[in-house]
Formats: structure tokens, sequence, C-alpha cells
């Protein structure tokens, strides 16, 4: 298929997940609950946070590794988890998975396309996080101290990734109604847990570690503290001091663009399975 | 039949399909076991990385396990009703004769089974796992503790659900609105006097918010940092179970009422 | 003795953009043993008086008693004595058998375990259903499921029953086994009641004592089926085959009472009630001026669909 058709797709998907996104009764009621509850999740850490350490400034490095982590971890539940909705909003709830399946359009494409609404969301309340953060948090930034090539490099190929995860897991949402809200939650856990999204990843276990490393996440958010942290140290903190910028950055485009390739792969054979099985047009109603 | 016969028949009919529901398939175990331990490893491996003293561990695996029962009040008692609706059960609830809190109770019931079973096994496996140590040295007061905390949690629960009959998508939004935000306020992974006076008794609206409070002084002794004492976190709670049962009964009326006048109990995608 | 169903100057306006007039001054009396059907087009009412009798909805004004108890004031009351089974409906829980499903539901009237359990077994074979009765929900056809909701209607063994277009979307061997059981079931006890809408013709001909026909919120006759019939008066039902053409211009022809027009292989079959046999001569005129054909004229015996179209002006499709 022409890339153009490919771009027309993207575009039509972008539209309608944004009209869908957006199409809200009462549009601030929905944007105050898109940002409450991501912005909540990271209080509970800066609490956390300020009854172990009392306040910000002793080790700014340390809070800003915290803050960042759990800011940019947004986009991996917007991201993934939205995607991976678009097989169930479409298949169940407007159940019009079916006919986007058997028009001429490329689903991978499409659902690219639907996470455009989610990926902009997920922008707005990092945003929102982290003026916060530097407004009442003390949390150090400087505009003119970050790195903004290596910023923007490196949320370019964190959003592959991340779109990459959830078409692989929306793959997996083709086969299986019931589970996918569960599986999505599992794997977020465990890019939560083994990625070094609040913590340094050596305080895990060393399997744990050994499984940290492979998944492209663990260097996104590395490279972003580093791009965005006005001062010193906090590369010090995440288990990757030997390494510098290029080399994750190196990393990172390795990994990402196998994780790529294995996310394709996967859901090219859960689009088969699911068209042997005759899952595309389940409704479960369980 | 007498209305107490058909209620408590109602009731069990519903405990026995929730519980039966949810545990038919298999899965159930890898999801319900498994996936709370890794939101608890996160937040232990968080204090870890920040040196903080064990007994905070012990915290994290305490509220761990109560998260279970609230988001099992959020999602399938708060939004159920409204879940109902959308896939046409509601309108045949409503047509039954059996009282609506029969219903609600059985819903709750089984859901409370459910979800002691996840948060039993995050207790555990929690517990041997990270090494978590906690003493149990009144054992019949934890258990009253637990019980009116359940009471009042689910009673809770009644009431959300009532409300929510009425309202379309929002009712899905506001169960997402409460659900980090209460882990937040109610102290799920540290102590809540942490938040300070005024923000501790707020929460303490909130029935989970007394309960965690007082389990983690029975299991955790000094290093859990009370808010108020136990007896009286517990009077509190009771006080609570009642009011939200009779809040609950009165908004149950009162929504049932508002949806056959607006035509809204059998409406969906709204 | 009461009737079982009672409704006076009944009105119900839903609000939201633009008023709605879901039923708009409804005066009804149904008997106590009898099988009543709502005829009406989609969109007619017959769903919004159920749902009213049901205890589901309020009027907005005038008064509705099922079984001696007003709807407003004893819901309660009428919920322990009625049922109410919507066609096309898929509610039930999928992750529960279909045996669990109608067993919650019947505790849910409070009825007896051992009770229940025989009733549902002999509901399940009556309609064909013992083989799926331990097959879970989610994994049973959609006519399966129907019917599962159906016997859930009877399984509280109610005095009243609705059933708001029970059949629909189901194939005809079905149809036809759950219309027999439908007229046993009135049939096989004195005082059991059923209300049933349906906008199929032949259902309501063959099945009930008493028809309804209800038109844009407004009751527009009730007789029985042969009375609906006798309205229409002998000589005025024609059927007309015709080359293709457009005809809807003739339904404003002086005399033409209804009319519904079919295309039928490579034909077209014109179904009309006139106001009498006179009308036929400019029927044809108009035909053969709109360039068409006549292939085939025949007078026929009033149906209760030519009885729908004479009172309503069309037909039901």
């Amino acid at each position: 298929m022409a890339v153009k058709d490919h771009l027309r797709t993207l575009r039509l998907a972008a539209w309608l997940g944004w009209q869908i996104e957006s199409n809200w009764a009462r549009p601030l009621i929905f944007l105050t609950y898109s940002f409450i509850r991501p912005i909540a999740a990271t209080l509970i850490l800066v609490i956390m946070y300020l009854i172990v350490k009392q306040d910000v400034a002793s080790e700014p490095a340390l809070f800003s590794y915290v803050y960042l982590g759990a800011t940019f971890y947004m986009f991996v539940s917007s991201v993934v988890f939205g995607i991976t909705y678009v097989i169930h909003a479409d298949r169940e709830h407007y159940q019009t998975l079916r006919n986007i399946y058997i028009s001429p359009i490329s689903l991978y494409v499409y659902l690219i396309g639907r996470a455009t609404g989610k990926v902009l969301l997920a922008a707005l309340a990092v945003i929102i996080s982290l003026t916060f953060g530097i407004l009442v948090l003390g949390l150090p930034f400087d505009l003119l101290l970050v790195d903004w090539p290596l910023f923007l490099l490196t949320m370019v190929l964190g959003l592959a990734c991340l779109i990459a995860l959830g078409l692989a897991l929306a793959g997996i949402s083709l086969l299986t109604a019931k589970h996918s809200t569960s599986i999505n939650e599992g794997v977020g856990g465990l890019v939560y847990l083994l990625c070094g999204a609040v913590f340094p990843i050596t305080v895990l276990p060393a399997w744990g570690q050994a499984i940290g490393l492979t998944i492209p996440v663990t260097y996104w958010l590395e490279l972003v503290r580093r791009s965005l942290y006005p001062g010193e140290g906090i590369e010090l903190l995440g288990g990757l001091q030997d390494f510098t910028d290029g080399t994750i950055l190196l990393f990172l485009l390795v990994s990402t663009v196998a994780f790529a390739a294995l996310s394709l792969v996967l859901f090219r054979s859960a689009d088969r399975v699911a068209r042997q099985r005759g899952k595309l047009d389940m409704i479960t109603t369980y | 039949m007498s209305d107490w016969a058909l209620n408590l028949r109602a009731g069990m009919a519903r405990a026995y399909a929730r519980t039966v529901g949810a545990t038919r398939e298999p899965s159930w175990v890898v999801f319900d076991v498994l996936l709370p331990l890794l939101g608890v490893a996160a937040y232990i491996y968080y204090y870890r990385a920040l040196g903080a003293s064990p007994a905070f561990e012990g915290f994290v695996v305490l509220g761990g396990a109560m998260t279970a029962f609230w988001l099992n009040v959020l999602w399938g008692m708060a939004a159920q009703l409204y879940w109902e609706r959308e896939v046409g059960n509601l309108q045949l609830f409503m047509v039954a004769p059996m009282s609506r809190m029969a219903l609600l109770a059985g819903m709750a019931l089984g859901g409370l089974f459910t979800s002691a079973v996840r948060a039993l096994s995050t207790l555990v496996l929690g517990t041997l796992i990270f090494q978590v140590h906690m003493s149990v040295e009144d054992p019949l007061a934890l258990a009253a503790v637990f019980s009116l905390t359940m009471l009042a949690v689910y009673g809770m629960g009644m009431v959300l659900s009532s409300l929510f009959l009425m309202y379309g998508r929002d009712a899905w939004n506001i169960s997402n609105l409460m659900q980090e935000p209460v882990y937040l306020v109610s102290g799920f992974y540290f102590p809540v006097r942490e938040l300070g006076l005024g923000v501790s008794a707020l929460a303490t609206l909130i029935p989970v918010t007394l309960g965690l409070d007082a389990m983690r002084q029975l299991l955790f002794g000094a290093a859990s940092q009370g808010l108020l004492p136990v007896w009286l976190e517990a009077s509190m709670l009771a006080v609570q179970a009642a009011a939200f049962f009779l809040l609950a009964r009165f908004s149950l009326d009162r929504m049932e009422q508002r949806g056959r006048r607006e035509g809204r109990l059998t409406l969906r995608w709204q | 003795m009461a009737p079982a169903i009672e409704v006076r100057s009944l009105s119900r306006v839903f609000s939201g953009r633009g008023n709605t007039l879901a039923l708009d001054n409804v005066d009804l009396t149904v008997e106590e043993g009898e099988l009543f059907g709502l005829l009406g087009p989609n969109g007619a009412g017959k769903t919004t008086l159920i749902k009213i009798l049901c205890t589901l909805l309020l009027p907005s004004s005038g008064t509705a008693s099922v079984l001696g108890h007003d709807v407003d004031a004893d819901a309660k009351q009428i919920r322990k004595r009625i049922n109410m089974v919507s066609g096309g409906e898929i509610s039930g829980y999928g992750l529960l058998t279909i045996r669990e499903n109608l067993w919650m539901f019947t505790q849910f009237y409070g009825v007896p375990g051992k009770v229940a359990r025989e009733r549902i077994d002999s509901l399940l074979e009556a309609f064909g259903l013992q083989d799926k009765a331990d097959a879970k929900l989610r994994t049973v056809s959609t006519g399966q499921r129907q019917k599962m909701n159906i016997i859930r209607g009877f399984a509280t063994d109610p005095e009243l029953i609705f059933l708001d277009e029970p059949t629909l979307g189901l194939d005809v061997s079905t149809s036809i086994a759950i219309r027999n059981y439908l007229r046993e079931w009135v049939r096989e006890r004195s005082g059991r009641t059923m209300l049933l809408t349906t906008h199929y013709m032949r259902e309501a001909e063959e099945l009930c004592d008493r028809v309804a026909i209800i038109d844009r919120g407004r009751i527009v006759a009730v007789d029985t089926p042969a009375g609906l019939k006798r309205r229409v008066g002998s000589g005025s039902s024609f059927l007309i085959e015709t080359t293709p053409f457009d005809p809807e211009p003739m339904r404003s022809l002086p005399g033409m009472r209804g009319m519904t027009a079919r295309p039928a292989d490579g034909h077209m079959n014109i179904r009309m009630v006139l106001d009498d046999e006179s009308v036929i001569a400019d029927v044809i005129s108009s035909i053969v001026s709109s360039g068409a054909r006549v292939i085939g004229l025949s007078k026929n015996e009033p149906t209760l669909e030519d009885a729908f179209m004479h009172l309503v002006g069309r037909g039901l499709e």
C-alpha cells in the first residue's frame, strides 16, 4: 500500500480518535478527570519521598530522578493502553472493528492514528505535572539548560517504542477480550517495576536488572532525565553511569527497532490467529 | 413469601452469581494473585531506594492488600449498576420485586469474597517475598476493625452505586477519579498523619482511611504513627457503616423514582 | 373483578432536545385471561407503554393499573406478580451457565429452590434448550440466548407477562415453537394474562384474542383480529402486480386508504385497501400513465395487514 494511503489512514484515524477523546458533554470535567488521576499517582510518590527524605532540596538529583520518571511514565499508560483500548472499544462498544478490518486500510496504521489523541492528552498531563513540580515542589528545571536535541530525539524514539509496545498488546487483545485490561495492567506493572520508572533498577535483584536492560523504556527514561535535569549527578543514580548519552541513545534506537519488529510480527500473527478463531467480532458481555 | 425470605434469596443469588462468575476461569488466579504484587513490589523497592525503615514496607503490603477491596468497591459496586444497564440487566432487576438493597448487598458479599482472596494472597505473598514483619497481638481487635472497615467501605460502595445509577459515562470517570486520589489521601502506602492533621481529618470521611490507620496500629505498633486511638477509629467506622447503609437505602429509592420519572433505567450509551 | 390492565388518559412525554410525545392520551383495558396484542410500527409507543405497565417508567399524566394496583403507588405489589421479556435482549451474565442465569432470576422473585429447579428443567425442555443448560451463556447463539430470556420470563410463574417483540430476529421454526408455547401458557390455567407487542401481523393474527393498533402514540382501534378485518369491508382489498415504477404518487389518489409496495422478481407487488371497488379504475390509469404495465390484478379477503393499512393509512414496514 502506498505511503500516501497510510498517511491518509493515519490522518483519518487521528481525527476520529480526537473526536472520541474530546466528545464529552463537559470537556472541563473530562480534562480534570484525565489529569487528576496521574497527578495523584505522582503525588503519592512525592509524599512517600518527603516522609523519608524530609525535603526536596537536600538531594535534588534523587528527587528529580523520581519526579521526572513518574511524570514521563504517564506516556506509558496513555499510549500503550490507549492503543489496546481501541481494539476493545471498537470491537465491543462501537462494534465497528469488523467494518474497519474488512476495509482496505491497514489496521496497524489505523491504531497508531487512533492513539494520537491519547498522546496529546498525555503530553498535556506531563506539562501540567512538570509545571506543578517546578512551581510547587521546587523541582530543579531550567529551560536554557535543557539538552533540547537529545530530549527531542529521545521523545521521538521513546514514543515510537511505546507505540510498538501498544501495538503488540493490541495484537494480544485481538485474541482475548476478557483479559485485555488485566494484561495491560500486568505489562504496565512490569514496565513500572523493571524499567526504573521511579527508582533505580540497581535496587532490583540481578535478574530483574537484566530484564530491565532489555526493555527500551529503561533507556528512554534515563535519557529524558539526563536531558531535562539542569545539574549534575542524575546520571549516577540509574545504574547506567558507565554509558555516555550517545551510547544510551544507540541502545534506545536498537532496542526500539527490535521492539517495533517484534511488535509487527506479533501483531500479524495475532491478527491471523484471530481470523482463524473468529475473534474479530467477538462480543463478550461477560 | 415474606419480604425477608425474598430478599435473602435474592441477595444470596446475586452473591453466588458474582463469586462464580469471577472465579470460573482459572486465569483469575494469575490476574488476581500476581498482578497486585507488581504494584506492591514497585512501592517496596521505591522505599528501599529512598532508604526508608522496614516498617514502611509493611505499610505497603497492608495497603496493597486493601486496594483489592477499594478497587472492588469502585468498579464492582459503584460503577456496577451503570454497567448492568449497558448490558440490559438493570431493567430486569428493576422489574423484580426484591429490595434493591438486597441486590446491592449480594453484590457486596460476592465482591467481598473474591476481593478477600486477592487481598489475602497479596498479604501472604508480599510478607513472604519481602520479609515483612508484622505482629498480631490482638487478633480480636484486628478482626473487629477489619469487619467494621468492610461494612463501612461496602456501605459507601452502595451509596455510590445508587448515585452512579443516574450518571452515564461520568460514572466511569468518577470511579477513575476516586482510584489514585483516594490511595493518596487515605494513606494506602504511608501513615495518613503524614498528610497533616487537616487533610487527614477530611480523609477520615472515607472509611478506608480509618480502617487502614487502625489496622496499621494493630499490626505495626508505634511505627504506624496512628491518627486517632483504635477504639475511636472503630467507633467512627461503626457510625459510618450505619450512616452509609441508611443513606444508600434512601438514595436508591430516590434514584429509582427519578430514573422511572426520567426514563433513564433502560437508556444505554449515554 | 378488576381488569388485568386498565389504562386511562395515559400520556408520556420524553424531554430532551424537543419534547417527544411517546404516548398520547391512551385508554386501554385488558381483561384477566386475555392474550392481548399491541400492534404498531417501530416508534409507535408499544415499548413505552410496556415499560410503564412493568413499573420501569412513570406516566407523565393519566393513570395505569396492573392487576388492580397503581403503577406509581404500588409498584412493589405489581412486581411480585408480573414478568417481562424483550425480544432481541442479550441480558444475563456470560460467564454463568444458562441454568445458573435462570436460577438467579427466579431467586429475585423468591421462588423456592426446588420449585425453581423443576420449573427451569421443564421450561428448558419445552423450548428445546436442555442440551445447552450447562453451557456458559456467552458461548451460545443469539437465538438460544433469546430463548433463555423467554424462559426467564415464565420461570417465575407470573400472573401477567409482558412480551415485547418476543420472536424478533428468530428463525421461522423457533418462532412457531414459541408461539405455540405462548398460546398454551395462557390457555393452560385460568387467570393468566399476556400482553404481547409485535409488528408481525401473522403473530398477532394467530395468537391474540384482541389486538390494539397503536400508531404515533395513539390507540387507533381495539378489536378481535376478525373484528378488525371486518372493518375493511369486502371488495376493497386488492393485490396488483405491475412492471417496475414509482408507486408513491398513488398514495394521494382519492379513495386510497393505504398501500404497500414490494419489488419481487423484476415486478412490483402492490397491496392496497380502497374506499370501494370503483377506485380501482383510477389506480389502473395512474399505473398506466406512469408508463408501467399491469401484469395481474386480484381481489383478496382482507387480512390484518389490510386492516392496519385501512386504519393507519400505511403498512407496517
